[in-house]
């Protein structure tokens, strides 16, 4: 297939969008953002015989509060999270992610529902998404069904949706008075480096200095797809989190992942890196959390 | 092919081609606009930088039927010969360039930046909103001297 043989149709709404995906889901491919899919297209990994246009559907570009929820149409934009106010008060951890992703240029393209659907193990905003309970809204012509994020990936670039489906919204749960969240990032510089391990964490912190009450870590790259760090996080309410603590919730990270050497990095530096990222974030989050 | 409709720096255009096509190749090989230049041709490097309503983005990343009746604005939409953009000027008083081609993708850039500002932006801010574009020549000192020096003459 040469690039100057793919026809393009543009969809004016989604249902319009959902009927040409029932019928020719097979040959076509959803553009976002574009960041991910032509550069796939350049490189002759990611062909369809039609694009289905879907940047200008604006009817799946919003954030907004709904009753103790957090809606996030699958159309916007890593800038548009960034700046949200909501998003910045209620959920911080993934605006800090969002921010993180890419530089200018690629914030301002790159879409949420694209960097969910792209399924890289080194996705920024998918380790903020799984600490906020995200679940994803998939609909098809026929049926709408909301999933777990953490149901949707099978592995790297392979996910649970469907030919037929497109992810309409990604919802959330925001964060509450006593919860703190992190993203923290690892990368050759700090703009426009995919993540050699990334993090996010998110802590509901009790009256007593330092106590934690519960929390969620979840790292990213380090796994096929993200994977929570369940026994650290069991760790955070063994005591409170003192800098000792910490450094012992850190020494354990490397057992919760299982990464492999790649060309941006050996598995042996990221189990290092998985441990010394938590540990900075955790530092972080308690620094915050005692200057607020 | 199907007509596709557009505007580039405030001139309406339609071109007949492929939709798959990249607007940055559209812009030089059917507008002869080849003030954008491909670099990495995967977003990383900055130099094919055009604005896209306000917003700054990667045409190197965008198909030309993405953009249908979109308003384009490329370098040579930046100041002219004979009246250059103030920033334009700056880069020029600032020595903030050597070998030319990464400079109109970091002039778009800057234009985009600074116009959605009110205020003069730190060092800090300024490399943050460039951190997108690279410059292989020299390094960024000037260029970073050059943005400070525009900012501050739009905002005294």
């Amino acid at each position: 297939m040469r690039v100057s043989e793919i026809a393009m149709v543009t969809p004016k709404t989604v249902m319009e969008c959902l009927m040409y995906l029932s019928n020719r889901g097979q040959d076509a491919r959803l553009l976002a953002g574009g960041t991910d899919a032509i550069v796939q297209m350049k490189e002759k990994v990611g062909r369809p015989k039609i694009w289905i246009n879907i940047g200008k559907l604006d009817e799946l570009r919003f954030i907004r509060e709904v009753g103790n929820e957090i809606h996030i149409g699958s159309l916007s934009t890593h800038t548009e999270l960034a700046n949200s106010k909501l998003i910045r008060s209620r959920a911080s951890v993934l605006a800090e992610a969002a921010e993180r992703v890419g530089a200018t240029q690629i914030r301002n393209m790159g879409t949420i529902g694209g960097n969910i659907a792209t399924a890289s193990p080194a996705g920024d905003t998918l380790p903020a998404l799984y600490v906020l309970d995200a679940e994803l809204e998939l609909q098809s012509f026929a049926k709408k069904r909301r999933i777990k994020i953490a149901d949707f990936f099978l592995g790297p670039r392979r996910t649970l949706l469907q030919n037929d489906e497109i992810i309409t919204k990604i919802i959330i749960k925001p964060m509450q008075e006593n919860e703190i969240g992190i993203f923290e990032k690892l990368g050759p510089r700090r703009a426009q480096a995919i993540s050699i391990v990334n993090v996010a964490i998110k802590l509901s912190m009790g009256s007593k200095a330092r106590q934690c009450l519960a929390g969620k870590i979840a790292f990213g790259s380090v796994a096929p797809t993200i994977v929570r760090a369940s026994k650290c996080e069991a760790m955070l309410t063994l005591g409170l989190l003192t800098d000792q603590h910490i450094e012992d919730i850190g020494k354990v990270a490397w057992r919760e992942v299982s990464p492999i050497s790649d060309i941006r990095a050996s598995a042996i530096y990221r189990k290092d890196m998985a441990g010394a990222l938590l540990i900075r974030g955790l530092y972080r989050l308690m620094k915050r959390w005692e200057d607020q | 092919m199907p007509e596709i409709n557009f505007t580039v720096n405030g001139r309406s255009v339609s071109v007949n081609t492929y939709p798959a096509k990249t607007l940055l190749d559209v812009l030089r090989e059917d507008l002869d606009l080849t003030g954008s230049k491909e670099c990495c041709g995967k977003g990383e490097c900055g130099s094919c930088s055009v604005i896209v309503g306000d917003e700054v983005v990667c045409s190197c990343l965008i198909l030309v039927g993405q953009i249908e009746g979109e308003e384009i604005q490329t370098v040579e939409g930046v100041g002219s010969l004979e009246q250059l953009d103030p920033l334009q000027v700056a880069f020029l008083e600032c020595g903030a360039t050597q070998c030319g081609y990464c400079t109109p993708g970091i002039i778009v850039a800057v234009k985009a930046y600074l116009e959605k500002l009110n205020r003069i932006p730190t060092q800090d801010e300024i490399k943050e909103a460039l951190a997108g574009n690279l410059c292989r020549c020299t390094g960024y000192v000037k260029i970073i001297e050059a943005v400070a020096k525009a900012a501050k003459q739009q905002f005294v």
